[in-house]
């Protein structure tokens, strides 16, 4: 019984309290009153009303300022925590897995030995400029930079052969990502609503998927360069049995492709996928899925709309 | 009729000297003091090892030699009595008269220095008594300039002179395609001299020998990329620049010791055409010369061009095969930076919008 009581007792009062919070002024007048009764008691002999209601008044102000700061201090407090909360949801909502640790792997597998192949390989292309002379030396000589030029060869053979076979047969990432992509109708559209929207014909940017036409371009370019570089790479490597079976021709052309087709990798390197990951304002200086394999909703969005959309609504399949 | 002109040739050098004898007097009287005994054909001295040293001297050749106005003496400083007594030295030409800042006006170059630094100079000071001085290849009272055609040195003499000490190589070189066109009489071939440096002769080993592992490629260069003298004799003036071009030319431009350079697959001394049976590069011989470092190697190395410019149409596929690059290389690149341009472009124009 008591318990209920007090209760009751409670509510009405916190009912009270919340009627006077409404109204600043009515709970101001309240205080006031008391302190008026409270210190009237006090100090009734020899001090007239005057002096009561200027302690008074002096009493209210100091109170009321250390309400008011009591009350904000509060309030920046909670809003602060309000927002840690919030960011921390939307957070765990907005990424996106776009590579998983395995690819990545294997892409800085790919981009060590290319890089490696490229600084070894161009001084023998252009022997001729200065600078040519002065990596070659720095390295250690011709026969370094044919062993390290051997080295980069390993390592993307090695990751160019793992790739092929077991990671697009065996893995279903891989099965998954190599079926993405094969070069599609939609792809030949999506170039030519690229361009429009460069020439302003239209206001709208085409609408990707998981692997917009440039990152299949790039695909199928380190496909291709891949075997070709691999295969004439091989072909000089063992220089004696390829002529032993083929003839010199055979090494004259590798040279002459694995030549032409390194300066091709080269430059779009270079260029092209350099601009597209690192130089472009977007991404300027460096988009970190490499490194992470994370996009955010607004990458997601802006990048990969359509990969968005499949991915929402398997989640809400799914809930 | 031979009478009569060795007659009218006696007259003539009798009248010029004759020209001569007052001024001369001095001289000339020291001159026929030695000639009394030197002057006489088959003047010569057994010396202690058996061997007889010649010591007739050609007065005729003297005279006119570039030291004709000099007399004995003046190079042979030590001889100050007749008979001679004790050991008569022998002339030291760099230290009497050729050094830098002489006042009898010898003709001074730093040939001298070149050849301190060369293998001659080296072994010689290092006490090798075999090693060539001077006189050894310009001659001793035979001195002409290397232009006249009686000078040791002189192009049409040079590989005999060389050949007095080597002897093998001459022979090497004499049946050359260089040396036969040589005895020939061509003038474009190379002599000794022309591939090896003159007075700054070196060993192959060394790298500053101009035919050193890294430079002979260079000395070949200096006639056989020359359009001019390659076309009278039908060879291709490519065969250096494609050589550079080649793997085995970078590796030797950047100092690799083990690879192929030209005289490596042609031969040195012993250079032939392709045509000729002896020949390293002939097709019957070149499994053997390419398996010299490619070990292994059968008939197929034969087959088709060696020296082979993808830049040429008579290359056939490898030419074919540098087109479809050059221009998938071009058209690709255009297209890529087209596209990255175009973006950035329209990225700016979007933003300039939402401004």
């Amino acid at each position: 019984m008591d318990d209920i009581e007090k209760t009751k007792k409670k509510e009405e009062e916190a009912k009270e309290q919340k009627a006077f919070s409404n109204n600043d002024s009515r709970l101001k007048e309240e205080i006031r009153q008391s302190l008026i009764k409270d210190l009237e008691k006090k100090v009734d002999d020899g001090v007239d009303g005057e002096v009561t209601e200027e302690m008074v008044d002096e009493l209210m102000a100091q109170f009321w300022k250390a309400k008011e700061e009591t009350l904000e201090k509060f309030l920046k407090k909670k809003r602060r925590e309000e927002k840690r909360a919030l960011e921390g949801v939307e957070k765990q909502e907005e990424t996106f897995t776009r590579f998983g640790l395995n690819f990545r792997i294997q892409h800085m597998t790919l981009f060590t030995s290319v890089l490696l192949l490229i600084f070894t390989g161009m001084p023998e292309k252009f022997h001729e400029a200065g600078i040519s002379g002065f990596i070659i030396n720095a390295l250690g000589g011709i026969k370094v930079i044919t062993i390290l030029h051997r080295i980069g060869a390993v390592g993307l053979s090695a990751m160019f052969a793992y790739h092929c076979t077991i990671y697009t047969i065996f893995f279903r990432q891989g099965r998954r990502d190599f079926v993405e992509l094969l070069p599609m109708p939609k792809d030949l559209f999506d170039v030519i609503q690229m361009i429009k929207y460069f020439f302003g014909l239209s206001k709208e940017r085409p609408k990707f998927g998981r692997f917009s036409y440039i990152e299949k371009f790039d695909y199928w370019a380190v496909y291709w360069g891949c075997m070709v570089m691999i295969g004439s790479g091989v072909i000089m490597w063992f220089e004696v049995e390829s002529i032993n079976l083929f003839g010199k021709v055979v090494v004259d052309i590798a040279k002459e492709a694995h030549s032409d087709e390194g300066l091709l990798c080269a430059l779009a390197i270079l260029i092209w996928h350099f601009y597209n990951v690192h130089l472009n304002p977007r991404v300027f200086p460096m988009s970190w899925v490499w490194w992470n394999g994370k996009l955010t909703k607004d990458e997601m969005l802006e990048e990969h709309p359509l990969e968005y959309e499949r991915i929402m609504e398997k989640k809400e399949t799914k809930s | 009729m031979k009478k009569v002109l060795k007659l009218i040739l006696l007259l003539t050098i009798f009248l010029w000297s004759e020209q001569g004898y007052a001024a001369e007097l001095k001289n000339g009287a020291e001159l026929k003091k030695c000639t009394t005994c030197h002057g006489k054909p088959g003047f010569s001295k057994v010396l202690e090892n058996g061997k007889i040293l010649d010591l007739y001297i050609d007065e005729k050749i003297l005279r006119n030699s570039v030291h004709g106005k000099k007399e004995c003496t003046d190079c042979h400083v030590d001889i100050t009595e007749i008979p001679h007594r004790g050991e008569i030295k022998a002339v030291n030409c760099s230290k009497q008269c050729h050094f830098i800042g002489n006042t009898s006006g010898a003709p001074q170059t730093d040939k001298y220095i070149e050849y301190k630094n060369s293998v001659h100079g080296k072994e010689f000071f290092a006490g090798n008594k075999k090693a060539p001085v001077c006189q050894d290849c310009h001659g001793t009272h035979n001195i002409f300039k290397p232009s006249n055609g009686l000078s040791q040195v002189s192009r049409h003499n040079l590989p005999r002179t060389c050949a007095k000490c080597h002897l093998n190589i001459y022979i090497e070189y004499k049946e050359s395609i260089h040396g036969v066109m040589f005895e020939k009489g061509n003038k474009d071939v190379p002599v000794c001299t022309n591939c090896h440096g003159e007075h700054n002769i070196r060993r192959p080993e060394d790298p500053l020998s101009t035919v050193s592992k890294g430079n002979t490629a260079f000395a070949c260069s200096k006639c056989h990329s020359k359009v001019e003298i390659m076309k009278k004799y039908g060879i291709e003036t490519e065969q250096v620049e494609t050589f550079k071009e080649s793997f085995h030319g970078v590796a030797s431009e950047f100092g690799s010791k083990t690879v192929a350079n030209c005289a490596s697959c042609h031969g040195v001394h012993d250079i032939r055409p392709s045509t000729d049976q002896k020949s390293s590069i002939n097709k019957a011989n070149i499994p053997k010369t390419c398996g010299k470092c490619h070990p292994g190697a059968n008939i197929n190395f034969a087959k088709g061009k060696i020296h082979v410019n993808p830049k040429v149409k008579e290359a056939g596929i490898i030419y074919y095969v540098s087109q479809g690059f050059k221009w998938l290389t071009i058209l690709t690149m255009v297209g890529l930076v087209t596209h990255i341009f175009l973006d950035l472009y329209r990225r700016k124009a979007r933003s300039k919008e939402t401004e």
